[in-house]
Order: structure tokens, then C-alpha cells, then sequence
């Protein structure tokens, strides 16, 4: 290999590294290669592509993801999985359940009133879907989305449930799940990079910038956070006193410099990488700014994202951002709804009636607005939407006393949706038990999920490999089972 | 119905997997072929295997442990599936079933072979059967073994040779046909040397001065004065942060401050300044508490502090609230995990949950060496402690300067606390009047008849956080009421910090004061309740050839029997008898000045890590480091005095890159990537205000506008940003947070300590220029380095351009490159010349590569 500089078409990650290195160090080297083979365009002339790599490893239609994540655990009895049951429980003991273990257990051996649900459930659409009269725009699109119920989370606890969640270990230091796909796939889009975050305008979520982490994988896999005021990412706005004609007269001065060393230097192709990587910045900063201008987004859409009322405003906005980012080719957008232990949480330990009012109302009509907007534009068809939370909440309460009930974490009974790509609309997989406790019958790990959503953007989650720490790591860990009856 | 449990469904799931699980890093290793009609394997087979799999199975890379370097190595196979090919039989032979896809992943990965080329491979196995293969007895692991004793190589028509380590150097590049480049420049090697000792450049006075001195020894002098200069604790301390995973907060949930980890951070910068032998390092930070011998009946004397300080090692993990037996589990395996792999080079960690894949480390053994951490006691929370961390252990600061310093700033710091929590009374109890008369207007309005309780100050704090509308107080009052509150935990933060305490560790006090030390068992599939065998500590069994338990001294008069256990491991890794404990150190030693290790894994010297590429210099470098003591100091002087850490960066032989591109061989020295606390230290010296200040609890610089907000905690902003030159500090005493970097340290790939960190990556993106180029950070030190040439570079253009390469690149500007940067200082907008010029020089490639 006689050239060995990788320009990430990720518009992101340049690395140092010549193809050879990075098919080492990554060994299976499948999400290397397959960056590689995207890359193909910008190698030299007369360097084959790496032959015939079939990646994606699969032919799916996804080809960008929206990860939705709901900080704090929602209440999936108050959502989207419905329990009648427990009206007819109100206040009562609920009766002996076998298999349980741990907090959950441990809630359920002392005195304890079941809470039912405030809300009435609604059924929509062909598929009948029960859903909380807090999500009646979300109902709307109850045919397109797919639904995960009884999953399983390896902690009760909102920072390591986070991680398990986002990165597949509830330990810190695992790659996000973001960070894996832009591993394996690359980003087509050159002048962004190619997993942005959209936090929440009011602050971060538990376990901070760990959420969207690249961990082991090298750094340049990591979320780039979006910012929701001031200049969209870190550092794009000139210093103060430079404008561009005399941004252009430094760095034509710093490529001067810069070409003079790495002629003294033939070959080193670290030193290449980072005079594009210049280069590659300047084009940045002219293209993001556009890329998170709302202005010329028209009256229509802004009321479609509820952008004209300040209670969904701020999650209307980040749904909005994130349909630019599909439009404009960034592969991964994460949005984070939810702060961090506070009344912005979906940690309803108290109050959940009148809390969950304020949570869904933020967020219901941006939602549905954003998978109107993308099937529209023809976007679902190759746009993943995730929408998950970290855990489920607990369908009774020890507190016997109080008149604005709360609920418990639950790590049985997560509930998750998808839609788009060759996602199945309306279809199921797994279910809880009558009470929402946990799973009726087998509870389905996390893995699952995880494998399922790489599967969606046609990645093989046993493939997807990279070797750290004396072994190779996956998403899945020691793989996951995809879940078909949630694919068409 | 019966709940399908948790294990049961894991279990299900992990032996539907594990076929493909093992498979895949095995099969991983056998990838590739094509071939030609008549089969010799030298010329036919070979080069096809090479041309599609050297990139991860070469002898070097020998990803699974396979190598397809020669007819040996493919004979002998991988790690997983032993050899590739049976001879004879190609349908048997695992090589042609990966290529068949028969065992999944198909290899090539991604690809498939032609069935004709599979066919002649085939054929070429067929015709194996005549020549049977002649099976050595096994011989035992290279890193099992002690390190072989002998003198360096005798090498033919040697250049200049400045050492042992030159004559194990020049003999591989001649038997690999390759010579070394020339010796670099005065002006490079001083700058090298600054960097890689002390991690900041020197000052062009010193450069020159250096360029210039006739004396021939003036490079060993040079080495000397680095050596026992302070910074180079800071410089070689923030590499063994790396592999400790350190950190000032826990993770998870809020990220709480440790508070007193900083205490650690110091004692590593003192112990490498001190040149602590690396033998007693590594016995401080395993069992430091457990050091005195028990000879009588006597009282034990507690700890020495020292050694409470460096225990804090051993809790460094980000650790979640303790919740029982499982999150016990968690901690004490993440430990044995640590341990092993910074202080073995052993990968135990992935026998956690089964044998390893790759090394003679069966389960049973991590579970013998977690046993040795069986008696760890955190302390229990303190009142106040909602995080629940628990754990600070007394130890009063040694160092009569420090101590009294400290001290006198706490004393300072509670003196202001006092002040300001009587202010923040005087300002808020009106308010809690006003509250209070609230709640009876409420109370009346409802008819409720028992008046309602006097609101408290959480009441108040509460009100005031959810009047959003400003209808009970003010804006300004809202104002100051956070205000207020955030000075006052900003006050308790720096008192806390400054107590004479340590995020360490004891033992539990065991019977009868206290429960017995738990039993270790083998836990299956690493589950923490699902016990297996109950097992002692124990070293493991590939390097000690058995496995029986460890001989622990534990107190004869059984009145402190818990200790014991700790120091019977520290012991045996810091012993010279240990096969891996000073190859392992020399190694990283050679990575951090060679920028790449003999064995390219530093933390794994296992069968999946890289192969040495001078296993007899290894041990001949290991031997050394006990010979002088288990002196650091001693080891840097002879590898940075070697020749071959003198020579250039640049080579003229043409051959040189075709014969060994990567230069595993050190045919040249390898220009290296500057890490972040570099570039920044290195930043803040062209600026001229780096604060040289030692020590201390560490600091908050100011962070890029918008990102001090995410700092936040509880809705409290606790990233006490320091404007002033408090902030200014050498980057080993920013304050380390989990949850958030540093951009300026993110982009040029800081770790975030979650894990033991051996090597750092050093990728190259966009956000790096972009917070190069647009910082705030950048753009002030280039205003200062600007002003600074100003002042010490004369009046004219030419002159100020000169000084301006001196400061930042140690050199003088050629003619060419004055003329373009007197351009810039033309063009440019008047009064910003210069400063462009220097954010210009700060970006360079020069500033942040070094020769």
C-alpha cells in the first residue's frame, strides 16, 4: 500500500493510520474495512478498494439511526403497556410471583399497594395497539412502529441501567451503541461528523458524556454533541477578530507550513491526515451552521414539530435537528430527553400521575411530528427510530400513604419501540406478565435489542468486533438473538 | 408460570453462542488463500497466504495467535483450533473449513475464495501426508518463563555502539538487512528529551544553549538534569494515571468527587521524582498498610500514611452505590482485573467468566487471585455522603511543608465558610420569614386549622426553586439565593479536600470483632450468585506450575488475622523471581520513549498480544532493571543514552521502508504525537504562563462557553472555574471527571479513566483543528505568546518572526517561511499580525509531532 492516508469520509475520524493498521487493529476488521471500503473515492487512483467487502453485511434499507433515549425510566404501565389488571388491584397486595430476585423482590417482601395506571388506554390503528391517552399523537402512528416489551436491564439503577442501555455494558468504558454503527458503517456526509447528540436544552443525563462514549473504540467514534443555542458544535465559531478572508490568509500560511515539514517527512501520513483535517474544518464551519439553521423551516413544519409552544419546544427542536441530520447524511443522531436526578427525569417516584403529564406532553407531539415529517419526505424507509428509556417502573409502591403515588425502578420490564426501515409496523416481541412485573415468559436481554438494531442498519452484531483488553468486544458482548418478529 | 430465570436465559443464550463465539477470534486467524495448479508451498501457497492475511496474522500481529509467516507457523495454527492443517486430510483441516464457511465467519472475511483456489489448497494439504510433521515437545510460554540472563550480542563491524541495548538493535537490523539512521541534531534531541522527560519544550535560551556546548558530554549531563528535574514526576506520573485509571469522581449517577484521590495522584509524581524502586512502588500500592511485621503481641501501629495514600490504586474503578454482594463482586473483581493486567501484563480479566480463550488462565485462577482481596473493607458512608461512596481512611500529610500548607489553607477556607454561610443566613431568613407567612395565608385560605410547621431552610430551597415565576421572590433574590448556595458548597468542596484523608481502603477487622473474611468461590459464568468451588488465594498456575494456595504470613497472635493476604501477592509480583513483572515495566518504559514496545501490547503478554520484537533485549532490559534496584531513574538514562534513541526520525535508505514499514526494527526513531496535557503544558509555555506550582487538590480551567453548564450536578455547577493562574497548572492537576473531558484533551485522545489505559491512541479529526484553530483556550495563550515576543523578540518583523519559531518549534525560520509569515503579518489586520502568526505556529503539524 503505497498511500496510506484514510480520510474519513465520516467527516470525522482521519486517522493516522495506514489500511494495514487499522485491518490489524481491529482484526475482524469488519468496521474498519468497511470505513475502508466507503473510503474507497478517496484513495489514489490505482489502489483497489478492498475487495468486494459486502458492507453493510446485509442489505437493509436503514441507512441512518434516531436514537431516542427517555433519561430517568419510564413508566411503561403508564405508556405503552397496558395492565388493566391492576385496576381491579387498586391498593392491594399484589399476589406471590415466582422468579424474581434482587430490589425488585426485595420491594415485594415488605408492604406494598399496587398503583394502577391514571391514565385510560386507547387502541389505534389496524395493529390495535393499547396507548395511554398521554401519547394520542404517538398513537396516531401506532402501524408504524414495533414494539419491545419485558426487556431485561442488568441493573435497577439509573447509571450502570444508562450504560447498559446506550453501550450494551452497564459498566463504564463500553463503546456506545452509536459509536459501534459509525464503526461499522462510516457516514457519507464529509462536513459533519458522523454521530451527533442532541442533549437536552436543559442539561445532561445521567452518567454525563459516558452516554454517548466511544470507550475502547478509538476517540473519533464518539457523539459530537449538538448544541441547542450559540454555535452548533464546539469551537465552529472563528476566534474573535478573524473572519474568513483572514481565516484563509492562516491557513494558507499553516499549509505552507505544514507542506514544507511534510516534505522533509515523505510518507507520514499522520501528518497528511492532519493537514485535511484543516481543511476539513474550514468546510465545516461554512456547512454546519446550515445544517442547524431553522429558519427556513416553514410555519407548517415548525407547528408539525411543535415549535410554537414552549412545552414541546425543546424536544420539537431536537427531533427537528434530527431530521436534518438524516437529510443531510450523519448516520447516528442521539437524542437525549431528561436530567439528570431532577423534576426533568422520568424518575417518577412520587407523583407519577402528574409528573408523566408534563413528561409526555413534551415529547408526544414532537415525536409523532417527526415520523410524519420523515415518511413524508420518504426518509422512514431508510431511517431507523429508536425510542427506549432504561428501565420500567414498578406497578405498586411501598410508601402506603401517599396521595401522589410514585413508582419503583423496574429492570424487568423496559418497553421499547421502532420504527422505519425494514422495521414491521405493528408488530410485537416479548410481553409482561398481567401486573407489567416482569416478563410473562422469557425476558429478553438486552442483547437482543442491540443485535436487532445493528441488524436493521445491515450490520452482524457477531462481526462487528474490535480488539481491546485481550479480546474482542462487541455490542452484544456474546451476541444477541435478532428479533425477527419485529422485522418485515 | 415459572419464571424463566435470569441465568437460565444467559445460559441458553451463551451455549447457543459460544461455538461461534470461540470460533470467530480462531477462525479469524486462519483467513485467505488462492493457489496455482502445481502445488509448492514456497512458491504457490505462501505468497497467496501472505498477500490476504499478513495484515493480522504476520508474526507480529498473529491475531489469535495464528501466523501465516511460514509453513512452521501455519503448521502449528492458532490459539483456538491448534493447527490449521491436518496433513493429508483437507476436509479435517480447519484452514479449508473457514475458507468453506463450514466454520463461521467465513474467511476471507467478507469475502470468499474461489472454489478452484480452495480446490488446489486442497491439494496442497493432500500431498502433506508424506512429510508428517515432527511435534517438539511443547515448550512453555516465553512469558511464563524467567527472563533469559546473558550478555548483549556480539555484533560484526559495529557503528557506534553507546550501550547493551545498541548491540541487541543493530543485530536484528542486520540479520533484517537494514541499518540505522544517523544521529539527530543537537536541536532535535533537545527538544525529544524535554518532551518525552518532562513533557513540555525546553526554552529557546536552554536550546540554544545546549546547540552550542562544546563539552561531549553534554548530552549525559543533559540527561542528568532532566532526570532530577521535578517535572519529570509530573511527566511520568501522568502516564502511570493512565494505567491506574484515575480519577477525582466516581461515575454513574451524579459523578460525585472522590475528594481525596488527589493525595494519590501526588504520591505517584513523588514517587517517580524520588525514584522510588518500582519493586517497593508496586508493594505500597498492593499492601502498603500491611508492611509491618508482627514480633510480638504488641499493639499494631496503624498504617504509615504514605502507604493508605497509595492503596487508593485499588479503589480507583468507577464504582455505583454499593448494593450487596453483587456490586461487592463487581469491585473486587475489577480489581484482580486491574492488577493483573498493569502489574503482570495478564489479561486475567477474561477469565472471569470463563478459561481464557487464549492463555493458560483457567477461571479457577482469577477467582485464586481475587481471594487475595477477600479481607478489603470500604468504610461505610459518612452522614452526608448521599452517593453512598464511603471509604476515606485517615493519613495525615507526611510532608511538613505540605502539611503545613494544606492546613493553613483549610484553616483559611473554613474561616470563609463560617463567614459566608452567617451572610447567606442574614440574606435568606427574611425570606424564610416571608415563606412562612405564606404558608399561613395558605393554611387560613384552606381553613386548615393546626398552623403548619415553621418552614426549614430545605423548604425554602424548594419554594425558590419552584417559583418559576418570580411571584414569592425576586429575581435578584433567586439570584443570590444560588449564589449563595454555591459558594457555600464550593467553600465545603475545598475544606473536604484539603483533610488529611485518603480514598483508600483497610481490612476488615475479622473475628472477633468482626464477621471472618468471606469465602472466594468460583463464580460460573462470573455470576455472583451462582457459586461453584469455594478456593484460596493462589498465584496462577501457568507460571507456578501448580495450583495450590499461596503461603500467606498472617499474624501469629491471630489478634489482626485478615492481613496477610495482600502482601503475599504484592510480594510475589515485586519479586525478581517473577517472570513478568520487570519485563513487563521495562516494557512500558521502552513504549513511552519509543513510542511503541517491544511487545506492542503493553498490558497483555499473552498469546493474543503482539510477540516481542526483541525478546533477548526484554530480558536482558529486565535483568537490568533488578540489577540496578528496580531504579526507573537508572532504566530512562540507559535507554534515552542509547544510540538508538539518538537517531533521527529520518532515514535515507530506500530499502528501509520496503524491508520493515512499520520500523518494528528501529531503523529510525519514531517521530511521536504529542497527548493533551502535552499540547496544552506546551501551549502555555510558548504563552510564558504555565504555573509551575507543584501538588494540590487539583484545578478547574476554564472550560469553552456552554460546556461548564453540562458540569452540572443536582442542578449545581460544580466546576469552580479558575480564571487566574490557579487555572494554569501543568494538565496532571486538572480535575478528572467521568462523566465529562476536557475537549482540548478529548480531541488529542486523553482517556476517559473508566479503565486501565495502556497505550493512547493519537487519531487526527476535525474537532481537533476546530478547538486548535477556534478555542478559547488557544486564542488567549495566543494573545500572551504574541505579547511575549513582543517583549523578549525586538522590534523588527524579522526578529519577532525568529523568536516566534524558537519559542514554539525550537528552531529558526528558513528563509522562505519568514517571508510567507511576514506576508501574514502584513495582510493581516492591523495590531493581529502577530498573534495570528503565533495561533499559526500553535497549529502547525512541527508543534504538536516531534522528531
Amino acid at each position: 500500500m503505497k498511500k496510506e492516508n484514510l480520510i474519513g469520509n465520516t467527516g470525522l475520524p482521519l486517522g493516522p493510520l495506514s489500511r494495514r493498521d487499522f485491518l490489524c487493529r481491529s482484526c475482524n476488521g469488519i468496521g474498519a474495512l468497511a470505513l475502508a471500503g466507503m473510503l474507497a473515492d478517496e484513495l489514489p487512483a490505482g489502489t483497489p478498494a478492498p475487495a468486494g467487502l459486502p458492507l453493510p453485511h446485509s442489505g437493509r434499507k436503514a441507512k441512518h439511526c434516531i436514537f431516542m433515549f427517555m433519561a430517568g425510566g419510564v413508566s411503561h404501565v403508564d405508556s405503552f403497556d397496558y395492565k388493566p389488571a391492576l385496576q381491579k388491584l387498586a391498593g392491594q397486595k399484589l399476589p406471590p410471583l415466582s422468579g424474581l430476585s434482587g430490589e425488585i423482590q426485595g420491594y415485594l417482601n415488605k408492604p406494598h399497594r399496587v398503583i394502577p395506571s391514571a391514565f385510560e388506554f386507547k387502541r389505534y390503528g389496524q395493529s390495535g395497539r393499547a396507548i395511554s391517552s398521554l401519547f394520542p399523537r404517538i398513537g396516531q402512528c401506532a402501524d408504524d412502529l414495533a414494539f419491545v416489551y419485558g426487556i431485561e436491564v442488568e441493573n435497577n439503577n439509573h447509571g450502570p441501567a444508562t450504560m447498559h442501555v446506550t453501550t450494551g455494558s452497564q459498566f463504564q468504558g463500553s463503546a456506545s451503541v452509536g459509536s459501534w454503527v459509525t464503526y461499522g458503517l462510516g457516514s457519507p456526509n464529509r462536513n459533519l461528523p458522523g454521530y451527533m447528540v442532541i442533549q437536552d436544552p436543559r442539561g445532561a443525563p445521567v452518567n454525563g458524556a459516558a452516554v454517548w462514549g466511544s470507550g475502547y473504540l478509538p476517540a473519533a467514534y464518539q457523539g459530537t454533541v449538538l448544541r441547542s443555542s450559540g454555535t452548533p458544535i464546539l469551537h465552529l465559531d472563528l476566534p474573535g477578530g478573524v473572519d474568513r478572508a483572514q481565516q484563509r490568509r492562516e491557513f494558507d500560511l499553516l499549509h505552507f507550513l505544514n507542506s514544507r515539514h511534510l516534505e522533509e517527512r515523505p510518507g507520514a501520513s499522520e501528518l497528511e491526515a492532519r493537514i485535511s483535517a484543516y481543511e476539513l474544518a474550514y468546510r465545516m464551519q461554512a456547512s454546519a451552521p446550515e445544517a442547524v439553521d431553522l429558519s427556513e423551516e416553514s410555519a407548517h413544519t415548525r407547528r408539525l414539530y411543535g415549535l410554537d409552544n414552549p412545552v414541546t419546544e425543546g424536544f420539537g427542536r431536537q427531533c427537528l435537528l434530527a431530521r436534518r441530520m438524516v437529510e443531510r447524511g450523519v448516520r447516528y443522531t442521539l437524542l437525549v430527553h431528561g436530567v439528570e436526578i431532577n423534576k426533568h427525569s422520568w424518575d417518577d417516584h412520587t407523583n407519577v400521575e402528574g409528573r408523566m403529564r408534563n413528561h409526555a406532553a413534551e415529547v408526544d407531539l414532537p415525536v409523532a411530528g417527526l415520523l410524519q415529517d420523515l415518511k413524508q419526505r420518504g426518509l422512514l424507509e431508510e431511517t431507523l427510530v429508536v425510542w427506549a428509556s432504561e428501565m420500567g417502573r414498578t406497578p405498586f409502591l411501598n410508601d402506603l400513604e401517599s396521595k401522589t403515588p410514585g413508582r419503583d425502578h423496574n429492570q424487568f420490564a423496559l418497553v421499547m419501540w421502532m420504527a422505519g426501515g425494514d422495521v414491521k409496523g405493528g408488530a410485537t416481541a416479548g410481553a409482561t406478565d398481567e401486573f407489567g412485573v416482569k416478563a410473562l415468559e422469557e425476558q429478553i436481554p438486552l442483547r437482543d435489542v442491540h443485535a436487532t438494531i445493528l441488524n436493521l442498519l445491515g450490520l452482524d452484531d457477531m462481526r462487528l468486533t474490535y480488539l481491546h483488553g485481550g479480546r474482542f468486544r462487541r455490542l452484544t458482548d456474546i451476541g444477541g438473538r435478532v428479533l425477527q418478529e419485529i422485522i418485515a | 408460570m415459572e419464571r424463566p430465570s435470569l441465568h437460565t436465559s444467559l445460559f441458553g443464550a451463551t451455549l447457543r453462542r459460544w461455538p461461534r463465539c470461540c470460533l470467530g477470534a480462531i477462525l479469524l486467524l486462519l483467513a485467505c488463500l488462492p493457489a496455482r495448479a502445481t502445488v509448492d508451498f514456497q512458491d504457490q501457497v505462501l505468497p497467496v497466504l501472505q498477500e490476504n492475511c499478513l495484515p493480522c496474522h504476520d508474526r507480529h500481529t498473529r491475531t489469535s495467535g495464528f501466523s501465516v509467516e511460514s509453513l512452521d507457523s501455519i503448521l502449528a495454527g492458532g490459539a483456538r483450533h491448534g493447527a490449521a492443517v491436518m496433513p493429508g486430510t483437507p476436509e479435517q483441516s480447519p484452514l479449508i473449513k473457514v475458507l468453506r464457511g463450514e466454520i463461521e465467519p467465513r474467511m476471507p472475511l467478507g469475502r470468499a475464495f474461489a472454489e478452484d483456489r480452495i480446490q488446489l489448497i486442497e491439494q496442497w494439504i493432500g500431498g502433506l501426508a508424506a512429510t508428517p510433521r515432527t511435534d517438539s515437545p511443547a515448550e512453555p510460554y516465553w512469558a511464563y518463563v524467567k527472563p533469559a540472563a546473558g550478555p548483549p550480542p556480539e555484533i560484526k563491524d559495529p557503528p557506534l555502539i553507546r550501550n547493551g541495548i545498541d548491540s541487541f538493535i543493530l543485530k536484528r537490523l542486520q540479520e533484517e538487512g537494514l541499518s540505522p539512521a544517523p544521529s539527530a541534531s543537537r536541536r532535535t534531541l533537545i527538544r525529544r528529551l524535554f518532551f518525552d522527560l518532562l513533557g513540555v519544550p525546553p526554552e529557546p535560551a536552554e536550546a540554544e544553549a545546549f546547540a552550542d556546548d562544546p563539552s561531549p558530554n553534554a548530552y549525559e549531563a543533559l540527561v542528568d538534569r532532566l532526570l532530577a528535574d521535578p517535572r519529570y514526576g509530573e511527566r511520568w506520573g501522568r502516564h502511570w494515571l493512565d494505567l491506574a485509571r484515575y480519577s477525582d469522581t466516581n461515575g454513574y449517577e451524579g459523578d460525585p468527587e472522590y475528594y481525596h484521590t488527589w493525595r494519590y495522584r501526588d504520591y505517584v509524581i513523588d514517587a517517580f521524582n524520588a525514584d522510588k524502586p518500582y519493586d517497593l512502588f508496586v508493594k505500597e500500592q498492593l499492601a502498603g498498610d500491611e508492611f509491618f511485621e508482627m514480633m510480638s503481641a504488641g499493639a499494631l501501629p496503624p498504617p504509615d500514611p504514605e502507604s493508605v495514600v497509595a492503596l487508593t490504586f485499588l479503589r480507583l474503578a468507577p464504582f455505583t452505590e454499593p448494593r450487596g454482594e453483587e456490586d461487592r463482586h463487581v469491585l473486587l473483581s475489577e480489581m484482580t482485573s486491574t492488577v493483573g493486567s498493569v502489574f503482570l501484563g495478564l489479561t486475567v480479566g477474561c477469565a472471569q467468566c470463563h478459561d481464557h480463550k487464549y492463555d493458560l488462565l483457567p477461571t479457577r485462577d482469577f477467582y485464586r487471585l481475587k481471594a487475595f482481596f477477600a479481607a478489603v473493607q470500604i468504610d461505610p458512608p459518612r452522614p452526608g455522603d448521599i452517593q453512598q461512596l464511603g471509604g476515606p481512611q485517615p493519613a495525615s500529610f507526611v510532608n511538613p511543608t505540605r502539611k503545613e500548607r494544606w492546613d493553613r489553607e483549610r484553616a483559611a477556607l473554613e474561616q470563609r465558610l463560617q463567614t459566608t454561610e452567617k451572610s447567606f443566613a442574614l440574606f435568606y431568613e427574611p425570606l424564610l420569614e416571608r415563606l412562612k407567612a405564606f404558608r399561613l395565608e395558605a393554611a387560613r385560605d384552606r381553613l386548615a386549622s393546626p398552623e403548619p410547621e415553621p418552614p426549614t431552610f430545605k423548604d425554602l430551597k424548594k419554594a425558590i426553586r419552584d417559583d418559576q415565576g418570580y411571584r414569592k421572590f425576586s429575581m435578584e433574590e433567586h439570584r443570590r439565593f444560588t449564589d449563595f448556595r454555591h459558594r457555600v458548597l464550593r467553600l465545603k468542596n475545598a475544606v473536604e479536600r484539603r483533610k488529611p484523608l485518603a480514598m483508600s481502603l483497610r481490612n476488615a477487622d475479622g473475628p472477633p470483632y468482626g464477621p471472618n473474611v468471606s469465602t472466594t468461590y468460583v463464580l460460573e459464568r462470573g455470576h455472583w450468585n451462582r457459586k461453584g468451588e469455594p478456593v484460596e488465594p493462589g498465584f496462577p498456575s501457568a507460571i507456578e506450575g501448580h495450583s495450590r494456595p499461596a503461603p500467606i504470613d498472617l499474624d501469629p497472635f491471630g489478634r489482626y488475622p485478615t492481613r496477610g493476604r495482600r502482601l503475599a501477592l504484592a510480594k510475589w509480583i515485586a519479586s525478581p523471581e517473577n517472570p513478568l513483572t520487570a519485563r513487563v515495566m521495562v516494557n512500558r518504559l521502552w513504549h513511552w520513549h519509543f513510542g511503541r514496545g517491544i511487545v506492542d501490547t503493553p498490558s497483555d503478554f499473552g498469546k493474543n498480544g503482539a510477540a516481542p520484537t526483541h525478546p533477548r533485549l526484554l530480558d536482558w532490559l529486565a535483568h537490568e532493571l533488578v540489577k540496578q534496584n528496580w531504579s526507573l531513574k537508572a532504566m530512562h538514562r540507559l535507554l534515552v543514552t542509547s544510540g538508538a534513541y539518538r537517531q533521527s526520525s529520518l532515514h535515507s535508505d530506500p530499502d528501509a521502508a520496503r524491508i520493515d514499514p512499520q520500523n518494528r526494527y528501529l531503523w529510525r526513531f519514531r517521530r511521536k504525537r504529542l497527548e493533551g496535557e502535552a499540547v496544552r503544558d506546551s501551549i502555555l509555555t510558548a504563552s510564558g504562563r504555565l504555573n509551575g506550582d507543584r501538588g494540590g487538590p487539583p484545578v478547574f480551567p476554564p472550560l469553552p462557553r456552554g460546556l461548564d453548564d453540562a458540569q452540572k450536578v443536582q442542578g449545581t455547577n460544580t466546576w469552580e472555574t479558575m480564571s487566574g493562574p490557579r487555572g494554569r497548572k501543568r494538565s496532571v492537576y486538572i480535575f478528572q471527571r467521568r462523566s465529562l473531558s476536557m475537549p482540548l484533551m478529548e480531541t488529542f485522545d486523553a482517556p476517559v479513566p473508566n479503565a486501565s489505559c495502556a497505550r493512547r491512541e493519537t487519531s487526527v479529526s476535525v474537532l481537533q483543528a476546530l478547538t486548535m484553530y477556534d478555542g478559547e483556550f488557544v486564542n488567549e495563550e495566543a494573545r500572551h505568546f504574541a505579547e511575549r515576543v513582543r517583549r523578549e523578540g525586538g522590534a523588527g518583523p524579522a526578529s519577532r518572526i525568529r523568536q516566534a519559531f524558537r519559542t514554539a518549534l525550537g528552531r529558526d525560520p528558513r528563509p522562505e517561511e519568514t517571508a510567507q509569515a511576514r506576508r501574514l503579518l502584513e495582510e493581516s489586520p492591523t495590531g493581529d499580525g502577530l498573534t495570528a502568526l503565533c495561533r499559526v505556529l500553535l497549529n502547525s503539524n512541527e508543534f504538536v509531532y516531534i522528531d
